[in-house]
């Protein structure tokens, strides 16, 4: 695979920002569907890049992952309403708890699996039993917010608490940049620091790296942290545009999968770019489809991500970063000549 | 006469362990056996309650020469169907087979659809893939109200119209356990058979299995496809047994999570396994719900909460403590050699597993 440079990021990051900008002063009354697309790929992204980080490592797909951005909602909606703060103070609460969350399964449930050599099949139930243990969580804490404060805790939304750019909401804004942020602070710690450095080993050969005193557990359980609280801040943002639930999970799991699989599930930078393709497709592309054929087709929205995920495993199972484009141009310019 | 809550409580636990029982032994053969990860177990099983929802209605209302439309009229229609029915028991039976095997026939069409990608992805993106076909399956039940009336449901014609509101739940359950004892006893031969042994040949080692000439892709074919008509047959009866259909219920939780649950904890790979995990698990939920008010005083928040938490931690100490289940996968019975002695009875070896569990 070739090594993205830094302008990869910096064009992916302008790309993102154009979007936000096309989204912006058009008009007084910006159409809500730009704005949705940009925010929820956005999120999409960054649960992603969450999902494809602990999978590069451990190499299971975590199931539970969807439910740390539940963590998040419920960090936002009780920093924004319970204790009347600004629900941005709620980004740090989110990641560090949904981040331990996703520790904790690392260490205490997947790790001495792996220990005991159990089959990658059981990893992955071990992860939804895991993730059934977090929605009960959720809801139980959905109830007790309900019964102490009296304060609206499912199928809510925190709209009204977000702040305002010009006409804007200013999620709209922190949402592009943040993940630009942490794509460019990813890939300075990657590429620049021997923590990084360590990382890369671990993930192309944990024997051999571990021979070499790297510490490959500690390395795995870093990059659960860093996994499980990006996903804690996408979901403290998501409550910002869209509707917070403790069944969040399940209706984001598809998608997430999706844009990790378009993305390759081995590469960071494919989880922006399957991220984004899959938000913008699951919105804007729904919306072209319903004027071409009638609103109905909006109802069916959650089958974008299936079609994506069939799609890439038909064409290009290694997905976009497995595929050769310089090749792929050359047969291209060769067909056209 | 009326049945008491206990009567009801076990006719009840009976129709669910025996509905399970079935799915349960098709994703034991799948899974177990032939070491595929179904995570769209609800696909099948939902399929099949679909085509319960859709056909039989229809049939019924044609033949009593009732109009109108389905969806739209269901509640009305189906009461005078269900009418018609106590007069014509024999066209009632002779649709509700019908629609059994019809639903085994789509269920197997399924089934060879997700064996597209079953013979061809790793374990991990099979996974996925297949949890995306059970939720995308749901989402075309939701939405598309001529299958199964959308959000609000259909309800079905009752074979049992006939007999005597008190008896019709006892009459379906048993039913419901011949049915199931079938289905076991069916998933027993099957993998006794050398397609079982085959499978579990490619199972442990799909290389070797291949290199002495067998042809793996098809024996996976094959299970997937009769694993997935046993699950639709499954969906088929439970909609007939509670009398209606809505696709909200045909979820992940339910019909993917939990049957890989029961089985797990039985132990993978053997019929006695599921029988056992099945039934502690169907107790276990069934008792939550009977003594929810009791409970309710004793835990701080909603009850529904406990089964998730309890369930949820259990799976995970048993993945962790006794990965091979409550039972686990004996070796393949073969007839014995001469002089080899009986093996135990399954009394001496529960009570072996409960002497070990006490510290014995």
């Amino acid at each position: 695979m070739r090594r993205p440079r830094p302008w990869h990021v910096a064009a992916g990051a302008a790309a993102a920002a154009a979007i936000a900008l096309a989204a912006s002063p058009a008009g007084p009354a910006p159409d809500p569907i730009l704005s949705a697309a940009v925010i929820y790929s956005s999120l999409l992204v960054l649960l992603a890049i969450g999902l494809t980080l602990t999978y590069m490592t451990t190499r299971v797909p975590n199931f539970a992952h969807a439910s740390s951005a539940a963590i998040g909602v419920y960090a936002a909606l009780v920093v924004s309403r319970v204790w009347e703060a600004s629900p941005y103070l709620a980004i740090p609460i989110a990641f560090a708890i949904a981040g331990a969350t996703s520790v904790s399964l690392y260490a205490l449930v997947l790790r001495p699996l792996i220990r005991k050599r159990a089959s990658q099949a059981i990893q992955m139930i071990s992860t939804l039993a895991f993730d059934l243990i977090l929605i009960a969580a959720l809801n139980i804490l959905a109830d007790h917010i309900v019964r102490e404060y009296h304060v609206t805790a499912r199928e809510f939304t925190l709209r009204s608490y977000d702040a305002q750019v010009g006409d804007l909401p200013a999620v709209l804004f922190v949402a592009p940049v943040a993940i630009a942020g942490i794509v460019i602070a990813l890939h300075l710690a990657l590429k620049r620091t021997r923590f990084g450095i360590a990382m890369r080993a671990t993930i192309e050969n944990p024997d051999l790296s571990s021979v070499v005193g790297i510490n490959v557990q500690r390395v795995y359980a870093v990059s659960w942290l860093l996994g499980g609280g990006l996903a804690g801040v996408a979901g403290a943002l998501m409550s910002l545009w869209f509707q917070g639930d403790p069944g969040l999970g399940a209706l984001l799991i598809p998608s997430i999968f999706a844009a990790s699989i378009v993305g390759g599930f081995t590469s960071i930078y494919g989880a922006v770019a399957g991220g984004a393709l899959v938000g913008l497709a699951e919105i804007l592309g729904t919306r072209w489809l319903a004027g071409e054929l009638g609103s109905w087709v909006i109802a069916y929205r959650p089958l974008v991500p299936l079609a994506f995920i069939a799609a890439t495993l038909m064409l290009a199972p290694r997905g976009l970063a497995g595929v050769d484009w310089r090749a792929l141009g050359r047969r291209l310019h060769v067909a056209r000549a | 006469m009326s049945l008491g809550p206990e009567a009801t409580f076990l006719v009840d636990l009976l129709a669910i362990y025996s509905i399970y029982l079935i799915i349960n032994t098709s994703l034991n053969l799948e899974f177990g056996y032939a070491g595929i990860p179904n995570f769209g177990k609800v696909l099948a099983v939902g399929v099949g309650a679909f085509v319960a929802a859709a056909v039989p209605g229809r049939v019924l209302a044609g033949m009593a020469g009732i109009g109108g439309d389905y969806i739209g009229d269901n509640i009305a229609i189906m009461a005078q169907v269900n009418a018609w029915l106590v007069d014509n028991t024999g066209a009632g039976f002779a649709v509700f087979f019908a629609t059994l095997a019809v639903a085994a026939a789509v269920g197997a069409a399924v089934g060879l659809a997700t064996a597209y990608p079953a013979i061809r992805l790793r374990g991990d993106y099979l996974a996925i893939t297949l949890l995306a076909f059970g939720e995308g399956m749901r989402v075309i039940g939701i939405n598309y109200a001529e299958i199964a009336g959308g959000t609000l449901g259909v309800q079905l014609p009752d074979p049992l119209a006939w007999l005597p509101q008190d008896l019709r739940f006892p009459a379906a359950t048993v039913g419901l356990v011949i049915m199931a004892a079938a289905a076991v006893i069916y998933g027993d031969r099957l993998v006794r058979s050398p397609l079982g042994r085959l499978l579990r040949a490619v199972r442990d080692n799909e290389l070797a299995a291949a290199s002495v000439g067998k042809d793996v892709m098809r024996a996976r074919t094959k299970t997937i496809m009769v694993a997935a008509a046993m699950a639709a047959v499954a969906g088929a009866l439970y909609a007939f047994y509670v009398g209606g259909a809505i696709s909200f219920a045909y979820d992940r939780l339910n019909w993917t999570f939990w049957p890989f649950m029961m089985v797990l904890i039985g132990g993978l790979a053997n019929s006695r396994g599921v029988l056992v995990g099945t039934l502690l698990f169907v107790l276990v939920r069934k008792l939550i719900t009977f003594y929810k008010d009791s409970l309710q005083g004793i835990v701080p928040f909603d009850v529904v909460w406990l089964d998730y938490l309890l369930l949820g931690a259990v799976l995970i100490a048993v993945l962790l403590y006794r990965p091979q289940g409550l039972l686990p996968e004996g070796p393949t019975p073969t007839i014995r050699a001469p002089g080899e002695a009986a093996p135990a009875p399954l009394s001496a070896r529960l009570a072996a597993i409960a002497r070990r569990l006490a510290g014995g």
